[in-house]
């Protein structure tokens, strides 16, 4: 009886400390709300995929795994993968660091730059120091054109005058 | 020693509580950190679509370092229907933060797809159209280099190599900062790109491949596709003394021509292109 608690036990050290490693974040049948506009479900983790339909913002989907950058998703029934700019950055506050957790040194918080940065050759980081190797270039400009946006709605109406195929 | 795997057991399951009870999670700081460091020392890997979107972002600012954006909005406006019309029928209807499309305010004669899907058209090229089907006709064109990829192909595979090298350095270090090896290359990278997209142009495979790719696409929005032909006959006349630019980057050769008709050739009638046509002059005057 003693062993048989024991090894129960056991049991449970090794699932909270693999519940602990695998961390924080999105889980397993968690409801995510899409927090960006022009977002669509793709049958692939893949933005070369033709979507299988938009997701506007504000919509729920259910999450069903995550793959790198991309999360698959219950939407409305329907099954697909929506790219992780779909949802809001996770809190700084969540992220933390294993071996301070369980070796008591502090705990040194990971910046979303280093994450970034682990996973990623070219990121928002590598641009910035860029920008300060070449103030000469007009980033103000790249940013404005990012903002020219046509409305689903307008170029429906835009398509449809024209005599185009939707 | 019973009490003591007890308290460890509470402490794990305490900690994983506090943590946030998220079932079994898919997402935390520390298993991509652990996942950046095995990345960095595996086989390189593609570019990803963030990657390049911040490629093609740098290859932009240079565009615009060199031309100013048209100002007038009505037309922008309307460039960018056209090109969303066209992008939304391509092999890549999405990209990381989508498709832009602007107008550079020069008479020169071009045009430049960033990667990612940065598109920009000259005013030149825009009064060398004739149609709103002849103007889809270069978006789509642009559109489909975005979709093959062909900006950041360019970057070379020496290059790259270097930048996952430089990757596997940093995450090694922890995470110390943005290393300057890194921001290095990306300037290396950028400078591959821009050379191939505003210099030298791609190559002839490439841009067959754009062009088939535009016929395909400009049929499925219910454009002309013959429309691409009608533009590269326009360029082919006005290249007679002109050189540089998109004559060498995009050359009108006869044997494009020739073999952009045969593919348009199969393609069904397009409907109502003197209404996109009155919209047309209306816009460009």
């Amino acid at each position: 009886m003693p062993i048989t608690c024991k090894k129960a036990a056991g049991v449970l050290v090794a699932l909270g400390l693999a519940l602990l490693i695998l961390g924080p974040g999105t889980g397993w049948g968690e409801t995510l709300e899409v927090t960006q506009p022009n977002q669509y479900l793709y049958p692939d983790p893949d933005f070369a995929g033709t979507p299988m339909g938009a997701v506007p913002a504000g919509s729920r989907v259910q999450v069903i795994r995550q793959a790198g950058d991309w999360y698959k998703v219950n939407y409305q029934g329907m099954e697909g993968w929506l790219n992780r700019q779909a949802f809001p950055t996770p809190q700084a506050g969540s992220k933390f660091s294993l071996p301070g957790l369980l070796f008591g040194a502090p705990v040194k918080e990971t910046t979303s730059d280093e994450v970034a940065l682990a996973g990623k050759g070219f990121t928002p980081e590598v641009e910035s120091g860029y920008r300060q190797k070449h103030p000469e270039l007009n980033f103000a400009q790249v940013d404005r054109v990012e903002t020219f946006k046509v409305n689903p709605a307008k170029l429906d109406a835009f398509i449809r005058e024209g005599g185009l195929n939707p | 020693m019973r009490s003591r795997i007890h308290w460890l057991a509470l402490l794990a399951a305490a900690l994983f509580l506090v943590n946030g009870c998220a079932g079994a999670a898919v997402l935390s700081a520390v298993p991509i950190a652990a996942t950046g460091i095995t990345k960095a020392t595996q086989a390189s890997r593609p570019i990803n679509d963030s990657e390049e979107y911040y490629v093609g972002r740098a290859v932009a600012a240079r565009i615009l370092g060199k031309y100013p954006l048209d100002q007038n909005p009505k037309l922008t406006a309307y460039v960018n229907e056209v090109g969303q019309t066209v992008a939304r029928k391509s092999s890549r209807a999405q990209t990381f933060r989508g498709y832009h499309f602007a107008v550079l305010d020069t008479p020169e004669i071009n045009a430049f797809a960033c990667p990612g899907g940065t598109i920009f058209i000259t005013k030149g090229l825009v009064r060398t159209c004739a149609t709103e089907d002849q103007l889809a006709a270069v978006l789509a064109h642009e559109v489909a280099h975005v979709a093959h990829k062909d900006g950041v192909n360019s970057i070379s595979k020496a290059r790259w190599t270097q930048v996952w090298t430089a990757m596997g350095a940093e995450a090694a270090r922890q995470y110390g900062g943005v290393a300057g090896n890194l921001i290095t290359l990306f300037e290396g990278s950028i400078d591959d790109v821009f050379k191939t997209i505003v210099v030298n142009g791609y190559s002839r495979t490439t841009e067959e491949a754009a062009d088939q790719e535009a016929v395909a696409t400009l049929t499925k929005a219910g454009y002309d596709p013959g429309a691409l032909s009608q533009v590269l006959d326009k360029m082919m006349a006005k290249e007679k003394g002109a050189s540089g630019g998109i004559f060498k980057t995009h050359p009108p050769t006869s044997e494009r021509l020739a073999r952009v008709k045969t593919e348009a050739s199969g393609a069904p009638p397009s409907k109502d292109e003197a209404g996109r046509t009155r919209r047309f002059k209306s816009i460009t005057g």
